[in-house]
């Protein structure tokens, strides 16, 4: 009935779910996070753009914006804002995947990097557009660098624990169409 | 390229854009919408909280209660060095509380004298107690007030609570006091709730005995011990301590003042009594009436004995009896 390609799609959808709902756990979990103290890595955006990175067709939108918008609302970020900004980011990953997949991982890390910062600082920007409070740059700074720093773990992670990597010449998906 | 799936996208690629489009934009719109009308927005985001976070409890218990283990096997690891360090500190905090413990003591001292519930006719010299007479036979202690600051033989001197002694002995700047636990120390007393009249003398222990009691039978450990005023040595009423039957079954007093502490000590100004030589000035108003005269001195003349050394009756203002 249901054929193991498209059976490996959604467990890897659940597992991209599950990942999300962990990590969101985690940071809720009352340990630390005493004022003052440096961010942490933002693990969730560095398993998005991976995945998108490898296998765009694992992350439909939808669960993207769902999984994004949940974290901006319990943990109070102004709802839909940043959720937007990933979702374009993610597009505008997706809409390149026929160039990604054939760039090495350096070049792809410098990509990333890149479009994590323009993330920070379109968030930073439409925040001073809309006369939001928001932290010291510094700070945020620090939260995308060690996300950038932690995105080859996670990838290093997504690759032997979820067994996620860019569809190498010839593989087909479950509709036996060439990836 | 034909059998690629550009073949189906071809069709859901502009749709697809736009539900994108769509979609972000909505996002957006929650983002103004938050940011135009906040309290509706965060009252969903608080609906949702409140739905989603306590059901993690049951998730978040274990995981706290893990970290917490870790935390405490990682102090059991400490724990030898811990303790060690925790007995060095019990050690100096023994000291601090010693200290803390004299100075509370000391403060309490000082409070009291300077709290003066006495009589307001008498007041007092303070003197800070510079020797003790190391002797065991002769219980005294030299103070550092003498006869440039008034004082005079034989006045009473208190701690902050009870009678220690009589002025025995005044130098230019200095005093010894007699303490009650001498031997040569006889003071009359009276014991409270009966009134009974009687002497305690000491005799170089830690409480001496009452003498020349009339009635020891109704007289029970625990009553208090005043001075009478008898004889004019001392002003009436001030404590001296309480009942207590010693070893030798002899009623003793246990003395209200601190003895292992004698710091300050005040000196209580004693007014001296004055003897009535005038008795006609005291009630004769109008001298036309000498029958009275005489008699009436006789009468005042027997309060002194009561044990009210009221030196104002001299005076001879009327509203002396009032008093």
């Amino acid at each position: 009935m249901i054929d193991p390609q498209s059976r490996e799609v959604w467990l890897y959808r659940a597992a991209f779910v599950g990942a999300a709902l962990f990590l969101l756990f985690l940071k809720l979990l009352p340990l630390g996070s005493e004022p003052g103290s440096w961010p942490g890595p933002d693990l969730l955006l560095c398993m998005i753009l991976a995945w998108v990175v490898r296998r765009p067709d694992l992350l439909p939108v939808a669960l993207i914006a769902a999984m994004v918008l949940m974290e901006d609302l319990i943990l109070l970020r102004p709802p839909g804002l940043w959720c937007a900004l990933v979702v374009l980011a993610s597009e505008f990953l997706r809409s390149r995947a026929a160039l990604t997949r054939e760039l090495n991982f350096g070049t792809e890390w410098l990509l990333v990097a890149g479009v994590m910062l323009g993330l920070l600082l379109t968030y930073r920007m439409v925040f001073s557009l809309t006369m939001l409070p928001q932290p010291g740059f510094g700070f945020a700074l620090i939260q995308t660098i060690w996300s950038i720093l932690c995105y080859p773990l996670v990838v290093l992670v997504s690759r032997y624990a979820f067994d996620l990597h860019k569809p190498a010449t010839g593989e087909i998906d479950s509709f036996g169409r060439r990836l | 390229m034909a059998k690629t799936r550009t073949g189906p996208e071809e069709y859901s690629r502009p749709l697809r854009r736009v539900l994108v489009g769509l979609l972000v934009l909505f996002l957006l719109a929650i983002f103004v919408l938050w940011r135009i009308d906040s309290p509706r927005v965060e009252r969903f985001r608080a609906a949702l909280v409140d739905r989603v976070v306590p059901n993690l409890d049951w998730a978040m218990a274990p995981v706290t209660a893990a970290s917490k283990m870790i935390e405490g096997f990682q102090t059991y690891a400490a724990l030898y060095q811990q303790n060690q360090e925790l007995r060095r500190e019990l050690q100096q905090m023994k000291a601090w509380r010693e200290a803390a413990l004299q100075l509370e003591q000391k403060n309490a001292r000082l409070l009291d004298l300077n709290q003066v519930r006495l009589d307001p006719k008498l007041t007092h010299v303070t003197g800070v107690v510079m020797a003790d007479s190391g002797s065991p036979f002769r219980q005294s202690v030299l103070l550092n007030v003498g006869s440039r600051d008034g004082i005079r033989d034989g006045w009473a001197t208190m701690d902050g609570i009870g009678l220690v002694g009589r002025i025995s002995g005044v130098g230019e700047r200095t005093s010894r006091v007699i303490l009650l636990t001498d031997s040569n120390s006889r003071i009359p007393v009276t014991v409270q709730p009966t009134g009974q009249k009687a002497i305690l003398s000491g005799d170089n222990s830690a409480s001496p005995p009452l003498e020349f009691l009339e009635h020891p039978d109704v007289i029970r450990p625990g009553d208090r011990v005043v001075t009478s005023g008898d004889g004019g040595v001392f002003p009436a009423g001030l404590l001296v301590g309480q009942v207590a039957l010693g070893t030798d079954k002899r009623l003793r007093v246990r003395l209200s003042a601190d003895y292992e502490r004698l710091e300050f000590l005040r000196v209580l100004r004693s007014h001296e009594i004055q003897p009535i030589e005038d008795p006609g000035t005291l009630l004769a108003v109008t001298p036309t009436l000498p029958q009275p005269d005489v008699t009436d001195p006789g009468s005042q003349q027997t309060t002194p004995d009561e044990g009210q050394p009221t030196p104002n009756i001299v005076d001879g203002s009327p509203e002396v009896p009032s008093d």
